[in-house]
């Protein structure tokens, strides 16, 4: 009996226990996750002191993170409404954009990597959008083209938005941007 | 004590008494097995987060350790296939990137990058992960960045090497670990931008500093 003991005491700490570590560093952990409007980023990604979990997740594929002083990555999986990204329906990005030297966003699957579209656009530098008379942004992302700045999106499935800040001041606070500092992602129909 | 007061000792419990006794035991055993495994479990967790950076050989570290023995930053691909290196992952498609290893193992590594009108950040990522120092092209000094990369004993050295009374001027980056990768990242606005940014982040000489 006692080995049985044993054996469930060493089966349940190894399989939870592995299991569990793979669980939160299979995606971005939960941890160091910083939270403004429908964006998310993890400034801690890019500094010296990198918590564990983190860095695991970096550990885990060829990763290298916008340093701390350099840039920040913000990433959108839901619109402003909560609900989750989905190419079937055409969002608008409106706003404003943090003080940088440049900025692209970027429409990508779940693990960062573009999609292969047949418009090979799959992002907007600041340079390359065309304004409006007050100078704020409006792109429209859907499937179908559009008038203005289009993003286009992938005819179905979850997507998330990527906007990537180049040397701004925003990077080492990030946690204190306010949500009307960044772009706002409105849900306009869907098909 | 007599005899007959022995003989009224309680018999033995029947056999269906005995069952919620035995049955309790073995839930309190489960009970306890079951928290020394999840006591397991926790350190197992921890180990294995903290194990995963120190024996992970796919990470940024192991793919690009060959990169820059020329003297100068090489440009990683962004996309599967292209080539003998792995992608880099979660890479912004308008940014160049290139990558010079350094091991301070020789001596002290010295980094000179050009700056153009493009915006330019280099980075300094350690072996198991961690940006030990970040700049961007706005610190440069007449249109050069350069600093320095050495241990913490390079470093000793150098100061007690310096001419007494006088600053030196150069920028010293202390890494704490002896190998790790210098990036280089240029923003091309446009994609007619490409061929400058791949020039800049191409052209960052890494080398012996002496």
């Amino acid at each position: 009996m006692r080995i049985l003991d044993l054996a469930y005491i060493l089966g349940l700490g190894a399989g939870l226990g592995l299991v569990s570590a793979h669980w939160a560093v299979a995606g971005r952990p939960a941890v160091g996750k910083v939270e403004v409007g429908s964006w998310m980023a993890w400034p801690g990604s890019g500094s010296r002191g990198v918590d564990p979990y983190m860095r695991a997740y970096l550990a885990r594929g060829v990763h290298l993170p916008l340093g701390a002083g350099e840039g920040v990555e913000l990433i959108a999986e839901r619109s402003d409404d909560g609900a989750h990204l989905d190419g079937r329906c055409r969002y608008r990005l409106s706003g404003n954009v943090p003080t940088t030297r440049g900025w692209t966003l970027g429409v990508t699957d779940g693990a960062g990597r573009p999609f292969a579209l047949p418009l090979d656009r799959a992002s907007f530098s600041d340079a390359e959008i065309v304004r409006g008379e007050d100078g704020a942004l409006s792109i429209v992302a859907a499937a179908a083209p559009q008038s203005g700045n289009w993003l286009p999106l992938p005819a179905a499935g979850r997507f998330q938005f990527r906007l990537r800040l180049y040397d701004t001041p925003v990077s080492s606070q990030t946690g204190e941007t306010r949500a009307a500092n960044l772009p706002r992602i409105a849900r306009l129909d869907c098909r | 004590m007599s005899a007959i007061d022995h003989d009224a000792a309680p018999l033995p419990a029947p056999a269906q008494r005995r069952w919620p006794q035995r049955l309790r035991a073995a839930g309190m055993r489960l009970v306890l097995t079951t928290l020394a495994g999840l006591m397991l479990a926790a350190i197992v967790h921890i180990v294995t987060i903290l194990l995963i950076p120190v024996l992970s050989q796919r990470d940024a570290a192991h793919a690009y350790r060959e990169l820059g023995a020329e003297g100068h930053a090489e440009i990683v691909p962004l996309a599967r296939g292209s080539g003998a290196l792995p992608a880099l992952q979660e890479a912004d498609p308008d940014v160049i990137t290139a990558v010079c290893a350094y091991d301070l193992a020789a001596g002290p590594v010295r980094v000179l990058a050009r700056t153009g009108t493009l915006p330019l950040g280099l980075t300094l990522h350690r072996q198991g992960g961690g940006v030990i120092y970040a700049i961007t092209d706005r610190a440069a000094i007449r249109g050069v960045l350069e600093f320095l990369v050495l241990t913490e004993g390079q470093y000793d050295e150098r100061v007690a090497n310096d001419e007494e009374g006088e600053t030196s001027r150069e920028l010293r980056v202390v890494s704490d670990t002896q190998r790790g990768l210098i990036v280089a990242r240029v923003l091309a606005k446009r994609p007619s931008d490409r061929g400058d940014a791949e020039a800049l982040a191409g052209g960052v000489r890494c080398g012996p500093a002496d």
